[in-house]
């Protein structure tokens, strides 16, 4: 097992691995931007390291800074987190270079893997069903000839896309032209690469991704299904699992269907297959995440396997303890997040307690929320033996959460899981509309 | 706003997996060159053969290496691994080193201590670790080697030492000097309980530990070249004002002064300290 792991990454992720990392007697390093020197996750790490100016580009997204920082240290590897460069494949192939292993999947499949256009092709042979689209399109001529094949309305995106951006909804031929250019505009603003591709616009669906544990010796487990349908632009906003629109012998199907298909990827580490799941009950293939999810707390508070304990053993090489059969899927766990609505420093915090209620945050008396990075405060999880128990208990527990001196979400989140069309689980991607 | 102080828990690496990045077979093997015979040694060669080169040149060797080098197979039983240096006297950059040789070692501590087997010999082993900040001696270390030495005065066993360092741990300043007056105290306690005590010196041995446990023993071997001294060779020069005759501080002047019983290559080790404790512990 490694002896020490940095942590390139912030905010509630960065405590979260820091936390799993002190549980397994692996000392930590944390990285730092000067707008966190005061941050949680530099207070819990054994060692830190400012490693640039507020900006992300200057700390968490400045490769060389991170990789020096992992070589001072000694650190033997680097756990990315989510977001930032935890799907680089430039950075892990660099951590590779500097012989430190980067946690997560080997830069070659994460290359493989992360052009969304060439893996809906991969994934098309191993059996699951793909949203009929186009590999990525040159011109908006090119992009109007596809849309008119597929038929409207179409979905228009960035092959390198993720986070919701880079994603453009055509409902006529007319749109194409303007969709193209803001999307291509986006994608490389966003992420460098300018290519789009279209797909089949699936409506009404829901947002169902499957957990994935894979380790070196090619055994792969599905830690069920999440349901991710709450989202406002594209933006997530509560998870629960299991999705209270599949049935068991759906999960079972899709299960058995994710855990070959990932085989035949040849993929190891922690991954997250997307779908969107149609009327019909039919499974449409999106992309494949291949690192943490923000949600994977919901999994483990069902299923009680730790993801990022997991994620580390499997980069030391340690296969699997448990097999599929060995995966408890009773019960719902639910997450609602917790954004801030603007800047502000943390006056006051109250956490709810009690039994299977989880708060994952980064806030401590006087923290400061900064404009330079993303809005999420904290992440609240509940778990109940049934649906309607879990229903009870978030609401209990966002009502006793109280977070004084930052503008949240925290009453959006109460109206949603009160509101009838949620708690009868019959909910699907246009459950926020315009709001 | 000041950071939060937290405790650190204090559990243990979890076991299994590798602890460092793949070595990718394009990139060729490692090698190491040998500071005697000049030559590039594949690093595989060097582990099967006891960090020993061809021309008998003796390399640094990790404590567990050291380890699996001289106990029968499974047969050690770690004590004490749970006590380790604090920094009693906040010295600037001592926790950070600490983190930083801690990753590189992977051990908590400058020596490993318990119990094992040495040619179905049962005796205490302690071991000093020369990639823990050269093996100082620290109120840690001190600690360990005390009570292994209780330990073994109140199971009545045998002692065997493997001694590197380069001396007392200057960051805990007076707390380590008085480890050289409390281990000597625990060595004597068991000593007059007329028990046995096999020092090896490796190199290097110097400092504190050579003038406490490692030259207190009732036998002490050494291996090869191995340097063995108190101050280092440069200080008594520019303090004496003197040339040192060749060979000054190395194993063999040492014996040939009559400090040393005999020096015995890695190769014969195990088997002259099995003898050895099979003599002296009236069993065959």
């Amino acid at each position: 097992m490694f002896s020490k792991i940095l942590i390139a990454n912030r905010g509630e992720i960065a405590v979260r691995i820091i936390r799993a990392c002190k549980e397994m007697g692996v000392a930590t390093v944390a990285v730092y931007s000067e707008a966190d020197k005061d941050a949680l996750h530099v207070a819990l790490a054994d060692q830190s390291y400012c490693i640039g100016g507020p900006e992300a580009a200057d700390s968490y997204l400045n490769e060389n800074q991170i990789i020096s920082a992992a070589v001072l240290a000694c650190a033997q590897a680097i756990h990315p987190g989510y977001g930032f460069l935890s799907e680089n494949a430039h950075f892990a192939r660099l951590c590779q270079k500097h012989g430190i292993v980067f946690i997560g999947p080997d830069p070659d499949s994460m290359e493989r893997l992360s052009d969304k256009a060439l893996l809906k092709e991969l994934v098309k042979h191993t059996g699951l069903s793909v949203i009929p689209g186009t590999k990525a399109v040159s011109s908006p001529e090119a992009a109007k000839k596809a849309a008119d094949h597929l038929g409207y309305p179409v979905m228009l995106k960035a092959c390198a896309g993720g986070g919701g951006r880079g994603i453009r909804l055509i409902q006529s031929r007319e749109e194409v032209e303007d969709a193209y250019l803001q999307a291509t505009a986006e994608a490389v603003s966003a992420f460098g690469d300018g290519s789009v591709y279209i797909e089949k616009y699936i409506f009404p669906a829901r947002h169902v991704e499957l957990q994935i544990l894979a380790d070196e010796a090619g055994n792969v487990v599905c830690l069920g299904d999440r349901d991710c349908s709450l989202q406002r632009r594209n933006q997530k906003l509560l998870e629960e699992t299991p999705s209270p629109a599949v049935s068991v012998k759906q999960r079972q199907n899709i299960i058995k269907d994710a855990i070959e298909a990932t085989k035949q990827l040849g993929y190891v580490g922690a991954g997250t297959l997307e779908f969107l799941l149609d009327r019909d009950g039919r499974f449409w293939f999106m992309e494949m995440n291949v690192r943490l999810q923000v949600e994977h707390c919901v999994t483990e508070m069902l299923t009680g396997v730790d993801l990022v304990k997991w994620q580390i053993r499997i980069a030391a090489g340690i296969s699997l303890s448990f097999a599929q059969e060995d995966i408890p899927l009773t019960g719902t766990a639910i997450e609602c997040r917790i954004n801030a609505g603007s800047c502000g420093t943390l006056e006051m915090l109250h956490v709810p307690g009690g039994p299977s209620v989880r708060f994952d945050t980064y806030l401590i008396e006087g923290t400061s929320v900064s404009p330079y990075y993303d809005s999420l405060l904290g992440k609240l999880i509940v778990y109940a033996k049934t649906r309607e128990e879990a229903l009870r208990k978030i609401r209990a527990a966002l009502c006793e959460l109280v977070i004084r001196g930052i503008p949240t979400n925290l009453e959006e989140q109460l109206r949603i899981v009160g509101d009838e069309r949620f708690t009868s689980g019959s909910y699907d991607l246009t459950f926020m509309g315009n709001r | 706003m000041a950071l939060i102080h937290f405790l650190k828990p204090k559990n243990k690496l979890e076991e299994g997996g590798r602890s460092a990045a793949l070595v990718h077979q394009d990139e060729g093997e490692p090698e190491k060159n040998c500071p005697n015979c000049h030559k590039d040694i594949p690093l595989s060669r060097l582990w099967a053969n006891h960090m020993v080169c061809a021309c008998g040149y003796h390399f640094r060797m990790k404590a567990r290496q050291r380890l699996h080098m001289i106990a029968d197979k499974n047969s050690f039983h770690e004590l004490y691994s749970d006590i380790c240096s604090l920094d009693p006297l906040r010295f600037p950059g001592y926790q950070d080193k600490l983190e930083t040789v801690r990753s590189v070692s992977n051990e908590n501590e400058a020596v490993l201590c318990g119990t094992a087997s040495i040619g179905r010999q049962h005796c205490c082993i302690f071991i000093m670790e020369p990639y823990f900040m050269m093996g100082s001696m620290g109120a840690a270390v001190g600690e360990k080697i005390t009570a292994l030495f209780e330990y073994a005065a109140r199971q009545r066993m045998p002692v065997i030492g493997f001694t590197v360092s380069g001396g007392a741990r200057m960051q805990e300043g007076l707390l380590s000097l008085m480890q050289m007056a409390k281990t000597s105290a625990a060595v004597k306690r068991h000593s007059d309980a007329g028990l046995l005590y096999i020092a090896v010196l490796t190199d290097p041995t110097t400092g504190g530990v050579t003038a406490s446990f490692a030259m207190e023993a009732d036998i002490i071997l050494a291996e090869p070249e191995a340097t063995v001294g108190f101050a280092g060779k440069r200080v008594i020069e520019q303090t004496t004002k003197k040339a040192l005759p060749k060979g000054f501080q190395k194993a063999e002047s040492v014996l040939e002064h009559g400090f040393i019983d005999e020096i015995v290559p890695r190769s014969s080790q195990k088997k002259l300290l099995a003898e050895l404790l099979r003599i002296h512990g009236g069993t065959s």
